[in-house]
């Protein structure tokens, strides 16, 4: 059970790099999120339901993925509608393609092919191929990262994110950094909501809400706990923070708290790691006070 | 790597995925012998009073097999309140917990379970039709490790009594989540059914509940009788429904007795509590080893109780026929 919370927290690690793709590189929120996640989700399932193979399916979601965000970057920049309304229209808008693409509320992959039968043969023991699934998409997807923002495309991208004005007076087109910024941020969430539709087995049309509280628990997490980092280590620290969250859920279900409240116990949990930052630099306060008083 | 902490965390994180991978490499599973007590893994997927009076009839189903809590019956209980990024670690937590048999409330949480294992049996209850969800490859011979109790209304009773009822009845519209696949197949029933009996019956699907009330409004202009399907998303917001229709004098025609309760005006339903019932009777059988999932073939109630809201009828000026009164199981 530690095992598939682990590997489920390397995929959802892979929705914390997409939402800080946006939420800190380009500093606004995005809440298409919610919409592009179930979406590459269903398109994925869909995918392998019509015969298509399982890596073709999940690819298939991805591009569904950057689509949604492309919109959304278009009415954003093109169009001039705030970024939160522009997400918000995009998400809602998928709940209305999810229903025409699978023709129904949710569909199930029982007895149908998935991503984690190319690691059938290796004989592994139950969830490990979850574990190599994250392992190697989270690498793959940081090593792309890491690669993109070395380029002078990725440092513009960066600089459009510090300071826009100045960006733009060096000649960025900064239109264009946030619509990139944008699709590729969400062609990752797609590929992790691709990959945990086929790791929970069915898609729904309802499987995202909520998830940009995961998504931001990472980010949070891994910056509340290993601090100041380089960039690569923000990548790592990230999926670690997401693994951490998922270990944090499963310890609350298994303390045997009324799962009723899980909502509420995690907000306050996440609440917590916000604050902390704040309550370390009152405690180091204090005790410098006092010795200074000796 | 500079940053000790991070490193030293993902060492950590990979020691442990090694060390569970050495150990269960080398562990050969032991079978579990038959212990005395038996334990039930229930998942539900929300709460509202439905799928409650199910989980309550479960227990009960059991207790009449002889297996009753704190003796020889321990049951597992989690409940996703509709948060679907929980279930499968529910599901996970659930079959960890070493639950001899499973049981799921709701087709997500069915759908969650049915992922997890193909060796411990599962029970489903309340999912109108396991065979269209692909629980099941068909639901007189199961064949897999899922077998259980569907919830398929008696449409055609139920229109029969709406026309008992409202003799001059023309127009029926059916309200329902289009985020629901029980909802839209029996959605699709009212409609072949109503033909038959020459109603004209519309489909009324709304995404999600936030548009529950506008609606409504727009059907209570255009129906006679608005019929709701077992669903979820509307039964959690029966209320809103009753208020605007009974505004509007346009009476409502649930599939669930619950409901009528909470302010519709009749239905044959079947008793979500008996629903439960025979669901745990189910669960007993198969962990007393008198049946296997795989021939269990899914159990389908063929009649229903006669419910009726008499307040209901009163505050619309309906008059319900004496005969009708009589044969009512249930009136209030």
């Amino acid at each position: 059970m530690l095992i598939s919370t682990i590997g489920q927290g390397l995929i959802w690690g892979i929705l914390g790099l997409g939402i800080f793709m946006t939420y800190r590189l380009l500093n606004f929120p995005d809440m298409t999120v919610e919409g592009s996640y179930p979406l590459g989700g269903a398109v994925c399932v869909m995918g392998i339901t019509q015969g298509m193979s399982p890596v073709v399916a999940t690819l298939l979601g991805v591009g569904i993925g950057m689509l949604a965000g492309l919109t959304t970057g278009l009415l954003y920049t093109k169009g001039n509608i705030p970024i939160i309304l522009a997400g918000i229209l995009v998400m809602s808008a998928s709940n209305s393609v999810i229903l025409f693409v699978m023709k129904s509320p949710s569909l199930s992959l029982l007895k149908q092919k998935k991503i984690h039968d190319l690691f059938q043969n290796l004989n592994l023991p139950d969830y490990f191929d979850t574990v190599l699934i994250g392992v190697i998409s989270v690498s793959l997807i940081i090593i792309l990262l890491l690669f993109f923002l070395k380029t002078q495309l990725g440092q513009a991208y960066i600089a459009t994110g510090d300071n826009e004005q100045m960006a733009r007076s060096f000649g960025i087109n900064t239109d264009k950094m946030k619509i990139i910024g944008l699709t590729l941020s969400n062609g990752m969430v797609a590929l992790s909501g691709a990959l945990l539709a086929q790791n929970d087995g069915y898609a729904s049309v309802d499987k995202g809400i909520g998830i940009i509280v995961i998504g931001l628990a990472s980010i949070i997490i891994g910056e509340v706990i290993f601090g100041e980092l380089q960039l690569s280590e923000r990548l790592l620290a990230i999926v670690v923070g997401s693994i951490l969250y998922q270990l944090l859920i499963l310890l609350v279900i298994k303390l045997g708290f009324n799962t009723n409240y899980l909502k509420l116990i995690s907000a306050v949990v996440l609440a917590s790691c916000l604050m902390l930052p704040t309550l370390k630099i009152n405690l180091n306060h204090k005790v410098m006070k006092r010795s200074e008083e000796r | 790597m500079k940053n000790k902490g991070l490193l030293g965390m993902m060492l950590l994180l990979i020691i442990i995925v090694l060390a569970t991978f050495v150990s269960e490499k080398q562990e050969t599973r032991k079978k579990e012998q038959d212990r005395e007590t038996k334990t039930v893994g229930i998942l539900q997927y929300v709460s509202h009073p439905a799928l409650d009076e199910i989980y309550r009839g479960i227990q009960d189903g059991l207790a009449e097999k002889g297996f009753e809590s704190e003796k020889n019956l321990k049951i597992e209980f989690q409940n996703g309140q509709a948060d679907q990024s929980k279930l499968n670690m529910m599901s996970q937590y659930l079959l960890n917990k070493k639950a001899d048999i499973l049981v799921g409330i709701a087709t997500p949480a069915a759908q969650a379970l049915a992922n997890n294992t193909t060796n411990t049996p599962i029970v489903l209850g309340a999912i109108t039709d396991p065979q269209a969800a692909h629980l099941v490859a068909d639901n007189q011979k199961p064949g897999g490790n899922i077998t259980g109790v569907s919830d398929q209304s008696p449409v055609d009773a139920q229109l029969d009594l709406a026309k008992k009822i409202m003799p001059t009845l023309k127009k029926v519209g059916v309200l329902y989540s289009s985020a629901e696949d029980n909802s839209e197949a029996q959605a699709s029933r009212v409609v072949a059914e109503g033909r038959k009996r020459g109603l004209l019956v519309k489909k009324y699907p709304v995404p999600s509940s936030n548009q529950i009330s506008q609606m409504v409004q727009v059907m209570s202009s255009e129906v006679d009788l608005i019929y709701l399907p077992t669903d979820n998303t509307i039964a959690n917001a029966m209320q809103i429904v009753v208020d605007i229709a009974t505004k509007n004098n346009i009476p409502i025609m649930p599939s669930v007795d619950t409901m009528v309760a909470q302010g519709g005006l009749a239905t044959v339903g079947i008793n979500q509590y008996e629903l439960g019932v025979q669901t745990g009777k189910m669960t007993a059988d198969i962990l007393r080893n008198d049946s296997q999932p795989a021939t269990t073939p899914i159990y389908t109630f063929t009649k229903g109780d006669v419910v009726i809201n008499k307040e209901q009828a009163k505050k619309l000026g309906i008059k319900i026929p004496d005969d009708l009164l009589k044969s009512a199981s249930k009136t209030k």
